[in-house]
C-alpha cells in the first residue's frame, strides 16, 4: 500500500491506484491548481510567524483573527494578487493593521505559505498517520503466540518484519493482509471427476478461468464443475472478528520491535 | 404538450406513469418499482440487447480516467436523456441513435460522477463539476441560461440530477475537503433563481446550534446534498438525506450530534422549513454521508397502514420511519455496525467513541467507505423487500490531524476487506430475508444500482461485469447477460411502441434491452 490506503471520498472515491490516485493526481482530481511553490512557501513560513501567526494562529487556522486557510480570498488567490492587498492595505475595521513594508516578492512567499497551508488540508492523498506505536509489545508477543504463532514465526517469515514496513503499514498488512493482486488457488473438478488446479484467474457465479500449472489459461461453466478456493487468509478473517483495539495495538508494537 | 402530460402523471405510488422514466428514480417514491409485466419471468430467457449507445469523442476526464456514466437516464417522449461530468446526450430511446450532445468546458470541482438531468415541460436541468446549474432545451441541447450555486473554489463541486416538485427545481452540491457548510435549494424552473435555501447545518443563535460547540465548527460544519430526495405529494414534504459533518474523520473540534448533517429531513415543498429530521449517524466520523435515498412506500406496520420511509444507509443501518411523523419503527444494522453501542429514545443510533477514528487506529466491522453508498435500492411492494447491493468487511479509521481544530478530512478509513453482496431486508424487521454473496471481487464506492418491476424480477450487476435478473422473491438468478464491465448506474426500463426496454451502463456505454421474436 502506498502512504495511505485512499480515504474515501465525499461520494466516490477515486480510483485507489492510476489516474486520481494519491498525491499528485488526487490534487488534479480536486482541481486545486497550480501547486505549492516549495521554496517560497518556505521563506513564507518565517515571515508568516513572525508577522501574522499571533493573531492568525501557528498554522493559520485563526486565533484571534480569522482563519486563513478557509478564507475565500486565499482559496481564489493563485499568486499573492488577491492576498497582497489585504496584506499591504491591513482591514482597518476588523482590527488588522496594514503591513506596507512588504516587498512584492515577500508577498509571493507569504501567499506560497498559505497556498501549502490549503494543500495539506485539502489534499487528503498527502495525510501521513501519525504514531501507532502505543501498545504494549509484550501484551503483544503474547497475543501472538496465542492467535497467530501456528502458521507465523517471529523469527522465520516475520523476522525483521518490523524493519522492513513502516509502523502504521504494519499495522494494516497483518489485520489485513490481502490485496488486489493476491494469487488465490483453485481446484476445478470436472464432471469425469478430473480435477484441476492452479492459480484462479475470474470467479462470478457463471464461469471460473484458471491458469493451471503449464501456464494454460482454461475456463468452465460453473453448472457443469465443483470449485474449492484454498482461502489462506482464514485466520486473518477470524482473528478479525476477535481483536480489540487494543489487541490489534499490542501485536503491532511487538511487530514493529521485531527490528 | 405530451411531456406537460407526462409531468402531470408523474406522481406518486400507483398513478406512476410507468410508460416513462421522468426522475432519476423514475418517480417520485425513490422506490425504482416499475408495474411494467411485458419482460417477465416466464419469457425473460428472451432478452436480448437491442441497442448499445458507446460515448465517442470524450476521452478521459481529468483525475477520474475514461468516462462512466453514473447517471440514470430519464426517458421522455421517446428520447432518453443522460449524462456524466460535464457531458448531456439525447439519445433515441428506440434504436439508441444521438439526437445531440451537450458539452461543458471543464473549469474545476471534482469529476467524480453526475447522477443525471431533471425535466420540466420542454427544459432539462443539469448541474456542473464546478457547480453551475444549467438549463438546456430538451429539443436541441441548447443552452438556455446558467445560474452560479456554490464555489468550485471552496471545493464545492455538483453531481446531483436536478429534481423537479411542482414548480420548483431542487438542487444540491458536494465537497467535504475544505469544511464549507451545506445547502439545498429550490430554484425557479423558468429563470434559475433561488426561490428558498435549507442550510444543512444551523446558524448562530438558530434551532440545532445546541449540537454544535461553535458558530465556526456550524458553519464549517459540512452536510452535502449531493443525491435527489424523494416527495410526498399528499404530505407535500420532501425528504433528502444529508452528508457527512466536516472536518470528516477528525470530531474534536465538533463535539455535539451535528444536527443536520448525517440525517434524514422531511422539508416543506413550499418553503423549504423543517418539518422532522431523523440522524441516522449523530456526530460522525466516519465519513459516513447519508444521503442513500430515503425511499417511500405505504404498508402495514405492526397491523395498521403506515405511510414509511426505509433507507439503507452507508453507516450499515437500514431505518424504517413513519413519513408523516418522523416517528423511528426500525433502526438495524445490515452489515457490521460495531461503530454504534445502541439506539438512544428517538431511535438514532449512539456512536462509541472507543470505535472512532484514533491516531493509533481503530477497527470497526463496516467496511472502509461503508456498508453501501450512493447506487440506488428499490423496494418492490409485492414482496415486501427492500434490496441494496451493500459491503460486508472491516476497516480501520485513523485520526490524521490531531489539532484541536482539525481541518478538513482530518482523518482516513480504509484497510481491511470488503467483500460484496446483495441484500433483500424485510422492511418490517430490518432482518435479511435473503442475501447474495457475489463470489468474486469488489463494490469501492460506485457498483450497481437495483431496480425490481412486477414482471418479478430484480435487475441489478454483479462486481464481474454480469448484469443479472433474480427473482425477487428468494434470490434465485433467472437471467444474466455479460456486459463487460461493472454496471455503473442504476438499472430503468419504460415501454416505448408496445415493447418494453430495460436499460442499464457500464462505464462508457449504455445498453438497451428487449425480448426478442416479439416485433
Amino acid at each position: 500500500m502506498g502512504v495511505l490506503s485512499q480515504a474515501s471520498a465525499q461520494e466516490d472515491s477515486p480510483p485507489a491506484t492510476g489516474r486520481g490516485g494519491r498525491g499528485g493526481n488526487l490534487r488534479e482530481f480536486l482541481g486545486l491548481g497550480a501547486p505549492p511553490d516549495a521554496a517560497a512557501a518556505a521563506r513564507g513560513e518565517k515571515l508568516y510567524t513572525a508577522n501574522c501567526a499571533f493573531c492568525h494562529g501557528e498554522k493559520g487556522r485563526g486565533a484571534e483573527g480569522p482563519n486563513l486557510v478557509r478564507s475565500t480570498v486565499v482559496l481564489h488567490d493563485e499568486k499573492g494578487e488577491r492576498i497582497g492587498p489585504v496584506i499591504s492595505k491591513g482591514v482597518l475595521e476588523k482590527g488588522m493593521p496594514a503591513f506596507s513594508s512588504f516587498a512584492e516578492g515577500q508577498i509571493y512567499d507569504l501567499a506560497q505559505y498559505l497556498h501549502l497551508q490549503v494543500e495539506l488540508v485539502a489534499n487528503r492523498g498527502l495525510y501521513k498517520r501519525l504514531n501507532v506505536v502505543t501498545g504494549d509489545p509484550k501484551a503483544g508477543e503474547a497475543y501472538f503466540g496465542a492467535n497467530c504463532a501456528g502458521c507465523h514465526s517471529a523469527t522465520g517469515d516475520l523476522s525483521h518484519i518490523g524493519a522492513r514496513y513502516p509502523a502504521d503499514q504494519l499495522q494494516n498488512r497483518f489485520v489485513w493482509p490481502g490485496g488486489g493482486g493476491r494469487a488465490r488457488k483453485v481446484t476445478v473438478t470436472l464432471p469425469s471427476g478430473q480435477a484441476v488446479s492452479g492459480t484462479l484467474k475470474q470467479i462470478d457465479d457463471f464461469n471460473v478461468s484458471l491458469y493451471d500449472a503449464s501456464g494454460e489459461y482454461r475456463s468452465w461453466s460453473r453448472d457443469a464443475v465443483k470449485v474449492e478456493i484454498e482461502d489462506r487468509l482464514e485466520g486473518h478473517r477470524q482473528l478479525l472478528e476477535k481483536y480489540t483495539n487494543q489487541d490489534m495495538h499490542n501485536v503491532t508494537a511487538y511487530l514493529v520491535s521485531l527490528k | 404538450m405530451t411531456m406537460r402530460c407526462a409531468w402531470v402523471v408523474l406522481v406518486f405510488g400507483a398513478a406512476l406513469s410507468a410508460q416513462q422514466w421522468p426522475t432519476y428514480n423514475g418517480d417520485y417514491s425513490g422506490r425504482r418499482f416499475s408495474p411494467l409485466t411485458e419482460i417477465n419471468a416466464s419469457n425473460i430467457d428472451r432478452l436480448a440487447v437491442a441497442w448499445f449507445y458507446r460515448i465517442a469523442g470524450v476521452g478521459p476526464q481529468r483525475g477520474v480516467g475514461n468516462p462512466t456514466i453514473k447517471s440514470t437516464p430519464l426517458m421522455a417522449n421517446g428520447v432518453l436523456y443522460f449524462t456524466i461530468p460535464d457531458h448531456a446526450w439525447a439519445v433515441d430511446a428506440r434504436t439508441g441513435e444521438e439526437i445531440w450532445q451537450y458539452s461543458w468546458r471543464d473549469q474545476g470541482g471534482h469529476l467524480v460522477g453526475n447522477r443525471g438531468l431533471g425535466i420540466y415541460g420542454q427544459w432539462l436541468y443539469f448541474m456542473t463539476p464546478d457547480c453551475w446549474f444549467v438549463s438546456l432545451n430538451a429539443k436541441d441541447g441548447k443552452e438556455r441560461w446558467r445560474k452560479k450555486v456554490a464555489d468550485e473554489k471552496q471545493q464545492y463541486f455538483c453531481t446531483m440530477s436536478p429534481l423537479v416538485v411542482k414548480n420548483e427545481v431542487l438542487v444540491g452540491v458536494g465537497g467535504d475537503a475544505m469544511d464549507v457548510p451545506g445547502f439545498l435549494e429550490s430554484r425557479d424552473p423558468e429563470t434559475g433563481d433561488l426561490k428558498w435555501r435549507w442550510n444543512t447545518t444551523p446558524r448562530k443563535g438558530e434551532p440545532g446550534a445546541e449540537t454544535w460547540p461553535n458558530p465556526q465548527a456550524m458553519e464549517h460544519g459540512g452536510g452535502m446534498t449531493w443525491m435527489p430526495g424523494t416527495y410526498d405529494p399528499e404530505l407535500n414534504l420532501i425528504y433528502w438525506g444529508t452528508g457527512n459533518p466536516n472536518p470528516v474523520f477528525a470530531g474534536q473540534g465538533r463535539k455535539g450530534a451535528n444536527l443536520w448533517t448525517a440525517s434524514i429531513v422531511a422539508l416543506n415543498a413550499d418553503t423549504g422549513k423543517l418539518v422532522w429530521y431523523h440522524q441516522p449517524s449523530p456526530h460522525d466520523t466516519h465519513d459516513w454521508d447519508n444521503v442513500e435515498t430515503p425511499v417511500l412506500f405505504d404498508a402495514e406496520f405492526n397491523g395498521r397502514p403506515r405511510k414509511l420511509l426505509a433507507q439503507a444507509a452507508r453507516n450499515g443501518i437500514f431505518t424504517l420511519l413513519d413519513r408523516t411523523t418522523g416517528e423511528s419503527l426500525v433502526t438495524k444494522g445490515f452489515v457490521g455496525v460495531n461503530w454504534m453501542k445502541g439506539v438512544d429514545a428517538k431511535g438514532q443510533p449512539i456512536p462509541d467513541p472507543a470505535n472512532e477514528p484514533k491516531v493509533d487506529g481503530s477497527l470497526i466491522n463496516t467496511p472502509g467507505g461503508g456498508g453501501t453508498n450512493w447506487p440506488p435500492p428499490s423496494f418492490d411492494p409485492e414482496t415486501g423487500l427492500f434490496y441494496v447491493n451493500a459491503k460486508e468487511g472491516y476497516s480501520i479509521g485513523y485520526l490524521t490531524d490531531d489539532d484541536p481544530e482539525p481541518q478538513g478530512y482530518g482523518g482516513t478509513g480504509g484497510g481491511g476487506f470488503s467483500e460484496p453482496v446483495l441484500l433483500a431486508i424485510d422492511y418490517r424487521t430490518g432482518n435479511i430475508a435473503w442475501k447474495h454473496k457475489y463470489p468474486s471481487g469488489g463494490f469501492g464506492n460506485a457498483f450497481p444500482g437495483v431496480l425490481t418491476t412486477a414482471g418479478k424480477l430484480l435487475f441489478t450487476g454483479d462486481p464481474s461485469g454480469n448484469l443479472i435478473a433474480y427473482d425477487p422473491g428468494d434470490g434465485r438468478i433467472l437471467w444474466r447477460f455479460h456486459i463487460g464491465q461493472m454496471v455503473s448506474n442504476g438499472p430503468s426500463t419504460y415501454m416505448l411502441n408496445g415493447q418494453q426496454y430495460l436499460i442499464a451502463a457500464a462505464g462508457d456505454t449504455l445498453f438497451a434491452f428487449h425480448i426478442l421474436g416479439k416485433k
